[in-house]
């Protein structure tokens, strides 16, 4: 028998008002209690970063132009693409075949976008030049993409930098093999001085081997090899050689594009189906000629960028498929056309394209002034030293550029790599920091191994800013290599807006008209296409997680971002299943 | 702008506490929180016997922000009612006063109490978050459970064989000044017609699909897809009815087979092709009749 | 000012005269000259009240309890029938604590129909936690109703007054109206300490578990047991102002009784009547009426009771299976009388569903209560005619 009175009400201090009436919050529940698995904010990267050559943030200075931070969004471009105003013109944009919008509505119009950017940058004075804060120096034989991106990176790692080039203007490809009215000198000027401010001495009308001897570099402490692809390839058409009317394209490019106007006659025909082609085709349109672009495939093998394709098209020029040039046909001495050979697709070859085969007896002619050939164009790496090896006419080189001689780098049109300014610039990028971790090496530096795979956008190519550990002016959340694809991502909170094409020069007369013909966007427009980015596997802070989490675990950090009070997530989920960007993850970690 | 950037139409601050009982992945305290915000401090709610007697706490808890009474079941849209006389004879014209009831306590106990009070237009919010049976019991029929659902009171062998009852009609022919359906898939939406609900004098009534993963047997994380999936196909579609006449859709409702979305219900599990079919042609006969009364205005 | 008027009007004078604040009500015979002169009151002005019509009498206590609740004061009627509907809401009224102020029309319960009266439809509320107070005249409807609110709103608890159908609802008397000045110093407006405010948010009414369940039910029984100091208080300042006062229980005639009648309600006065021919005639018969049914008057009851020989309760209602409610709740409370003081009761059930308890009757039941040496069963049916 307990001490107490039984039925006397006993003193306890409890507090128990007269009526249930409330006197506290559910927070003293700690229902996080409950979850077996637990949401994590987790950034990915973006596919058009992965799929970029140069190794572009692309998704970033997107997501600072969506934040009004235009600036930034331009500094952050320009420290991994040193030639943003030229790649927003001439780039084939890989980025936007892997964007995931297009799954949405359609691509973003990343190339306009960055082009505005790049041509904000290039009306702004340059910065001062990076300090040099490395002794060693560096020489690069070649002002082409490649070469220079290569002296950019290697000057902002603090690198004493000389670019030797061959030709009396730098630029390249740039500057030889693309024509003014897809990119006009003045941007291209502005560019190569932007670089140049950078730091960078180029020394033109210098061609190694010839100008000056291979030994002139010794007195540096790395080269990095990037001369180009100017050797046409032989047109193989018979009874060829020796007719001045049968011209290499590049040749003929070269020539329009340092000024020369030359005379054609009224039908020429454009031989192949890549860029240069299409160059030499609009090119020769613009010189007043009647063109046709020969191809011995279908439109659906051209290896062309599509918008250049189509632009060819649209001006005029005719295209005749499934054919290739046999034999030169003359009449009295003197040059009228070619013998065709119709062709059929057969099985498909070692590039996976389907082998165009020759439909017996089946031949025509096509009357002609004059035939571009356009069939591919090979490197002159005879001024190389011999340890220096070679395969196929392309420098051996590892990842990040090193060939079988070091310190000897190669890069751009001169290895096994595709062939687009892009790709160029990309390889000039790794190249560079091959260079400085060589030289750091060399100087004795513990400097292990590049993390070549972390410093990839997700197996795309490397950030410079990743290598030098720059910071990052995006707040990423526990960020992840991996690429964030379409199914990863909620689609329902987006709704359908048409995209921005660039705007086109029309109604102008094209014969004789070299300028630049797409306008691209304005910055109002290009704004707008930024914002049509969806940041896939980025936060961007939509709050919708806030919005669905039924538990209010979710809430604003100081710094702009989310915190989840785990005290009371119940792990339902409901935040990464409804992330329109994938960027929240469930996971048993930590429970 | 490509995405909904809903933040900046929904008020950041949250009346609702964490801690609170709703099962992970409920849809009813994601739907309070919404209607919350738009409101803001200055409301009482009413809460009868539903889900949300537990999710709001045990005494001496409450995980609302806002003064809150709990109701006999049948009882919310009468208690509602004197709430806002006791307040409009104290002088107070602004405080907004809600009942928040499940299906149970709207479709089938609360009705009567609901049009006695709707006919009055009596000057409160009448939400109902439809979870579409008595889910806080045990998962058992209501007149809002659709044809051919599982609960435990309609087994398998012989499940829901009459329609969900349409509420929507019955509370337009009470010719309110407002009603209106609602999503926790469409936030904006939601909260836009709770802003506009709330501007409206009189009785006004808003009907939220509330998905409940124990009770249809889906997964916890699958709450807004499928409040958003019953919105796209047909199933829920969401409207507005001003004075009992002039009807509106508010979204788009693009349509499509109802097919998957009873197929990631485990409730509907047993429905053979015919019966899916038979489901099919009630959503296409409904969408017909609700497109007539938007077209026509009745 | 002395008003002639019937008994549903003296509920609505009293209403008014207390400034209520809501009204809800939902209209029943014969209750419903209560609310049709509220109705008019309120339409005129008078009593500057929201009266929401409701479309039930569960609906009506709902209302009036989501008006308690903001802090006012709120009133409905109902009888029978609507009483009996209201039973889940009740409970609510009470258990909350919510000072609601009924009239409750007393009306026998169907089947089969029967708008007349006895008090089976109150008395089935027992439970519910309610204050139950019986009236006897038009004058004491009046009073009570105006004490009613101050006595709700003293201790948190609903409080149900009683008036037998037509015997008090239509049937008119004489009533003092007390002056509004009067009643205002009496009864001021409501200061609700537990009440919605947004600026102080609380849930009310939530679950509550075992472990407080009880501490809250006992205060609500605290409340209940205080009621009867406060209603004593409120009748002294009521009889200061009006010099009328009741008691909850009253004692008429019981000097040296040896039987006292025990009623309630109208039969009080035909009661009091044979009373006062029996003691002309030398006999020693005395009255208790009962006007407090809830709380229980048990203290007031044993010291008036006890010692007496013979007492007998008249109950016009039946609790099936076992007797007369007054008659078993007073036997209960005798219990704890002494032995040589406990009297012998005779517990008469009479005048179910309106049928007339005349002075013949109550004659009748004297003299059998008399003759008898013991009650032959605890319900003794009066008048039965097979």
């Amino acid at each position: 028998m307990s001490e107490r009175d039984l039925t006397r009400p006993h003193e306890t201090g409890r507090r128990i008002p007269p009526v249930a009436i409330s006197e506290t919050s559910t927070l003293v529940n700690q229902t996080g209690s409950w979850k077996y698995i637990m949401p994590r904010y987790q950034d990915g990267v973006a596919p058009c970063n992965a799929g970029c050559p140069v190794g572009i943030d692309i998704e970033g200075y997107m997501y600072l132009i969506g934040q009004g931070r235009l600036q930034d969004a331009a500094d952050l471009l320009i420290r991994e693409n040193p030639m943003p105003a030229v790649t927003g013109r001439v780039c084939h944009h890989p980025c936007e075949d892997s964007c995931n919008r297009a799954s949405l509505d359609e691509a973003v119009a990343i190339h306009s976008v960055e082009r505005r950017l790049g041509d904000m940058i290039l009306a702004a004075p340059p910065p001062p030049a990076p300090e040099r804060t490395r002794t060693e120096t560096v020489a690069v034989i070649g002002s082409g993409p490649a070469g220079l991106s290569c002296a950019c990176f290697l000057a902002r790692f603090g690198y004493g930098v000389t670019v030797f080039e061959a030709a009396p203007e730098a630029g390249g490809m740039l500057r030889l093999g693309i024509p003014e009215y897809r990119l006009p000198r003045a941007i291209l000027d502005r560019q190569i001085e932007r670089i140049e401010a950078e730091g960078i001495e180029i020394r033109i009308s210098t061609r190694i081997g010839t100008d000056v001897p291979w030994a002139v570099l010794d007195g540096f402490d790395a080269v990095f090899v990037a001369p180009g692809a100017h050797m046409g390839k032989d047109s193989r058409i018979e009874g060829a050689e020796g007719v001045p009317e049968i011209r290499p394209g590049l040749e003929f490019l070269k020539e329009v594009n340092a000024g020369g106007r030359p005379e054609l006659g009224d039908h020429v025909i454009v031989v192949g189906g890549g860029n240069t082609a299409m160059d030499c085709a609009r090119s020769a349109l613009r010189l007043g000629a009647d063109v046709t672009v020969l191809y011995r495939r279908t439109p659906r093998e051209m290896p062309a960028i599509p918008q250049e394709a189509r632009e060819t098209k649209e001006e005029g020029v005719k295209f005749e498929f499934l054919a290739a040039p046999t034999a030169v046909e003359m009449e009295d001495g003197e040059f009228v056309g070619i013998t065709c050979q119709r062709m059929e697709l057969g099985p498909p070859d070692d590039s996976g394209r389907r082998r165009p085969v020759p439909i017996e007896g089946d031949v025509f002619s096509m009357k002609a002034d004059t035939v571009l050939t356009a069939i591919g164009e090979d490197c002159d790496l005879s001024f190389l030293p011999d340890e220096v090896r070679t395969n196929w006419g392309l420098v051996e080189v590892e990842a990040l550029g090193e060939s079988t001689s070091a310190p000897v780098f190669a890069g751009g049109d001169a290895v096994d790599l595709p062939r687009s300014v892009a790709d160029a610039l990309g390889a000039g990028k790794r190249a560079a920091i091959g260079i400085d971790h060589y030289l750091r090496k060399e100087a004795g530096e513990d400097v292990g191994e590049v993390p070549l795979d972390d410093l990839r956008f997700a197996g795309g190519n490397v950030s410079a800013m990743r290598y030098a550990k720059d910071e990052d002016p995006i707040p990423r959340e526990a960020p992840v290599n991996d690429v964030v694809t379409w199914d990863q991502m909620n689609p329902h909170h987006y709704r359908s807006v048409p995209r921005h094409e660039d705007h086109f020069h029309a109604g102008i007369d094209l014969r004789s008209a070299f300028g630049e013909t797409n306008f691209g966007l304005s910055q109002k427009e290009a704004i707008e296409e930024a914002e049509r980015c969806l940041n896939c596997g980025v936060c961007n802070r939509c709050e919708l997680c806030l919005i669905f989490c039924p538990d209010m675990a979710i809430s604003r950090r100081e710094d702009g971002g989310f915190e989840i009070d785990m005290r009371y997530c119940k792990g339902c989920g409901l935040c990464a299943a409804e992330c329109p960007r994938g960027a929240i993850v469930m996971t048993r970690e930590g429970m | 702008m490509s995405q909904t950037i809903i933040k900046q139409h929904i008020p950041r601050d949250d009346l609702l506490a964490s801690g609170h009982l709703a099962c992970p992945g409920c849809a009813a305290p994601i739907a309070m929180n919404l209607v919350l915000k738009a409101l803001g401090p200055e409301t009482m709610v009413v809460l009868p016997a539903c889900c949300w007697s537990i999710i709001a706490g045990p005494w001496p808890q409450s995980s609302l922000r806002v003064p809150l009474y709990h109701t006999a079941f049948e009882t919310a849209a009468a208690v509602a009612s004197g709430i806002k006389a006791g307040l409009q004879s104290r002088g107070d014209t602004e405080t907004t006063v809600i009942a928040w009831a499940g299906d149970g306590g709207t479709f089938d106990i609360g009705l009567q109490a609901l049009s006695g009070a709707a006919e009055r237009n009596e000057d409160f919010i009448y939400f109902c978050y439809d979870n579409e049976a008595y889910m806080n019991t045990g998962i058992q029929r209501s007149s809002a459970t659709p044809w051919g659902a599982w609960t435990t009171t309609t087994p398998t062998s012989d499940p829901e064989h009459q329609p969900k009852k349409d509420i929507m009609a019955i509370m337009a022919a009470h010719r309110i000044p407002y009603a209106a359906t609602a999503s926790v898939a469409y936030p904006v939406d939601l909260v836009q017609k709770v802003e506009k609900a709330r501007t409206i004098r009189g009785t006004r009534f808003i009907h939220i699909l509330a998905p409940c993963p124990p009770g249809w047997k889906t997964q916890n994380d699958e709450t807004i897809d499928l409040a958003r999936m019953a919105v796209e196909r047909r199933i829920f579609p969401l409207l507005e009815v001003e004075n009992g006449g002039e009807w509106r859709f508010t979204v788009d409702h693009p349509g499509g087979p109802v097919e998957p979305y009873l197929r990631r219900q485990a409730r509907f599990r047993h429905l053979n092709e015919v019966q899916v079919e038979h489901i099919q042609r009630e959503v296409d006969a409904r969408w017909k009749i609700l497109s007539n009364r938007v077209k026509h205005g009745t | 000012m002395k008003k002639v008027m019937i008994g549903n009007h003296a509920v609505s004078w009293g209403v008014l005269r207390s400034r209520v604040e809501v009204i809800s009500a939902y209209p029943i015979t014969p209750q419903t000259q209560i609310v049709e002169a509220l109705s008019d009151m309120v339409a005129d002005g008078s009593l500057p009240a929201r009266y929401i019509k409701v479309e039930s009498e569960h609906s009506a206590m709902a209302a009036c309890i989501g008006a308690s609740i903001v802090g006012t004061r709120t009133f409905t009627a109902t009888s029978s029938q609507g009483l009996a509907l209201m039973h889940e809401m009740l409970h609510w009224a009470a258990g909350g604590r919510h000072p609601v102020v009924m009239a409750n029309v007393n009306r026998a319960m169907a089947p089969g129909w029967n708008i007349w009266t006895d008090q089976n439809d109150s008395l089935s509320q027992r439970d519910t936690g309610w204050i139950q107070l019986y009236c006897e005249t038009n004058q004491e409807v009046f009073d009570t109703t105006i004490q009613a609110f101050k006595l709700a709103e003293k201790v948190d608890l609903p409080v149900m007054l009683l008036l037998d159908a037509f015997f008090l609802s239509h049937t008119s008397e004489p009533v003092d109206v007390t002056e509004q000045e009067d009643v205002d110093r009496f009864l001021p407006r409501r200061e609700a300490v537990y009440k919605m405010d947004t600026k102080d948010p609380h849930a009310f009414g939530a679950l509550v578990r075992p472990d407080a369940y009880t501490e809250i039910r006992w205060q609500q029984q605290e409340a209940m047991h205080e009621a009867r100091d406060v209603f004593r208080r409120v009748e002294d300042d009521w009889e200061a102002i009006t010099g009328r006062r009741y008691g909850a229980v009253e004692a008429y005639r019981t000097e040296d009784a040896d039987l006292l009648l025990v009623t309630s309600g109208t039969i009080t006065s035909t009661a009091r009547h044979v009373v006062d021919e029996r003691r002309a005639g030398g006999d020693k018969v005395g009255l208790i009426k009962v006007k407090m049914f809830r709380p229980f008057p048990t203290d007031e009851l044993r010291a008036l009771l006890g010692g007496v020989d013979r007492v007998a309760v008249l109950d016009r209602n039946i609790s099936p299976g076992h007797g007369g409610i007054f008659a078993e709740e007073i036997r209960s409370a005798l219990y704890d009388v002494p032995p040589e003081d406990r009297p012998i009761l005779f517990g008469y059930v009479l005048g179910l569903g309106g049928r007339d308890v005349t002075p013949t009757v109550i004659d009748d039941i004297i003299d059998n209560t008399r003759t008898k040496a013991r009650p032959e069963r605890e319900d003794l049916w009066v008048g039965v005619e097979l």
